[in-house]
């Protein structure tokens, strides 16, 4: 019997995916190559694969791509510890809730990017202004996970840990921290892509020279080189893609037990 | 359980609750004896959870008093143990069973605990599957679970706030027997509620009968039926057949031993 909607075996998921992602560059490159479409500086995909092999073998650029992700991974890094603790705390307290929500909403809007130059002016070229920049777009996602998680805690595994004579810290440690945890890992899971593609706008921005967002502005100041650009970008896009993957892995290991959660 | 636990008492004196203008609880006053079974039953609505709150410390009454073993509580008293209707939220799916059961013990030295653990999955019929998730396991055993997590603490006395209304019936009559089983062996004092009247007749030594909110007792009942109580042959005894009609008939307000139009005006008015 056949099911009205039967899963497709891992299998066939890969080849359809690289079926599809085939199947896009070859169309480009036919597109360009007849002249369907036309311009200067058209990227060929098959020139951009050639140059990004290259790219991966080309030491200058990988120090730029382990720059980048210091400087992700940092920011990240900040942006959990403060999102996690603030986010947390005003959802288990309703005083801090008060007492920080307006600069929160204020904060908020600010968009990270423009900050950057300012962070720039006042700690000098380094990586830190920038981590700090990353930092400002990835905590928002965090708190906000963690501020809901902490608050829709399940009254009654409150309560079931209160008649058994738990303290309200305890009950803080204990029941409403790893109630949260799952979402609160979901808010960085989200931020963590938003902090790859600030981390390298910043760099773009700033034109210090520093990370893929320095290399590839420098790589762009010559026409010659536009493939290189193509190239650098596309290993951006890839970087992302293992981000969430590794996101996504760690998420079910250490967190499988959340369809347990009562919704 | 190894150490001689000696059941507790448990009084309520005038006990009163009003939510603003809405008063729940008018006054109930009655005793639940030590070591006995004792089910408070009552039509929906009639402010059990919230009495089972104030009982166990977690609410305060509006007026009225409880008295655990002579002392007026003031919070959760030592010695209460409670399983609460929704196993899928009181239990925490982060912990593996073995750490759920062990929870209430983290004072307790390692070993002592783990002993005690295993001695309450026992008695519940799980041993073996303490290295399980809660959420790996079926409604009943994770009931299981829950009342092992109360034995583990060696109560004195075990409140239940309708601990069968989310399992199926065959396993809720495993779960009525388990309990027996448990009071008996253990002579703890137990305090179940809930809102099936065979349940009632089924578990207690006394009924306490609610009625509509604002509540009041509406009688205490007494059951005399032979223990240990048999799934079949105590349901057929002509005693629980009479007790229950009883029961349903003060929880509809239905005056007793009616004549057969009295009655069905009665059920059409109810």
């Amino acid at each position: 019997m056949k099911l009205i909607s039967e899963p497709l075996s891992l299998l066939k998921r890969i080849v359809l995916g690289v079926i599809g992602t085939l199947g896009i560059g070859l169309i480009l490159e036919v597109l360009i190559r007849t002249r369907v479409i036309s311009g200067a500086g058209l990227p060929l995909p098959s020139a951009v694969v050639r140059q990004g092999y290259h790219l991966l073998g080309n030491t200058a650029f990988l120090t730029q791509v382990f720059y980048t992700l210091r400087e992700w991974m940092l920011g990240l890094l900040i942006a959990s510890v403060v999102g996690v603790i603030l986010g947390g705390l005003m959802g288990a307290i309703p005083t801090v809730f008060t007492m920080f929500s307006l600069p929160v909403e204020v904060l908020r809007p600010l968009p990270a990017i423009a900050i950057g130059p300012l962070l720039l002016l006042l700690l000098g070229t380094s990586m830190l202004p920038m981590s700090l920049t990353v930092a400002a777009a990835c905590v928002w996602p965090i708190l906000f996970n963690a501020m809901y998680a902490m608050r829709s805690v399940d009254p009654v595994a409150v309560q079931t840990a209160k008649t058994m004579h738990v303290s309200p810290l305890g009950i803080m440690a204990r029941v409403r921290l790893p109630a949260s945890l799952p979402f609160m890992f979901t808010g960085i899971r989200v931020s963590a892509s938003i902090g790859l593609i600030v981390a390298v706008s910043v760099e773009l921005l700033l034109g210090s020279g520093g990370g893929i967002g320095g290399y590839i502005l420098l790589a762009s100041t010559s026409a010659s080189n536009l493939d290189v650009v193509y190239a650098a970008t596309a290993v951006t896009g890839l970087l992302g893609v293992l981000v969430s993957g590794l996101f996504a892995l760690a998420d079910r290991a250490a967190f499988g037990w959340k369809k347990g959660l009562a919704q | 359980m190894t150490d001689n636990q000696i059941p507790a008492e448990l009084v309520m004196t005038g006990i009163a609750k009003v939510y603003g203008t809405n008063r729940a609880i008018d006054d109930i006053s009655a005793t639940v004896p030590a070591g006995q079974v004792t089910v408070i039953v009552g039509p929906s609505g009639a402010g059990k959870t919230t009495l089972l709150r104030i009982i166990c410390g977690l609410d305060a009454p509006t007026s009225g008093q409880v008295h655990f073993d002579g002392a007026p509580i003031d919070g959760v008293p030592d010695g209460l143990a409670m399983v609460f209707q929704d196993y899928s939220r009181s239990l925490f799916p982060w912990l593996r069973v073995e750490a759920n059961v062990g929870f209430p013990l983290r004072r307790i030295d390692k070993k002592l605990r783990r002993s005690r653990v295993m001695e309450a999955l026992e008695a519940v019929g799980l041993a073996g599957k303490e290295h399980l998730y809660p959420w790996e396991m079926s409604g009943g055993m994770q009931q299981r679970v829950a009342i092992a997590r109360a034995l583990a603490c060696h109560p004195r006395l075990l409140v239940m706030d309708e601990p069968y209304a989310s399992v199926d019936a065959q396993t809720r009559a495993e779960l009525e027997d388990l309990l027996l089983t448990i009071q008996a062996t253990m002579k703890i004092t137990v305090l179940v509620v809930t809102h099936d009247i065979d349940e009632s007749v089924y578990l207690a030594d006394n009924i306490i009968v609610l009625s509509k909110a604002p509540s009041r007792v509406s009688e205490e009942i007494p059951v005399r039926l032979a223990r240990p109580r048999d799934q079949i042959t105590t349901k057929e005894d002509a005693e629980f057949i009479r007790l229950r009609a009883h029961v349903l008939r003060l929880l509809r307000n239905i005056p007793e031993a009616p004549t057969g139009a009295g009655s069905l005006a009665a059920k059409v008015t109810a």
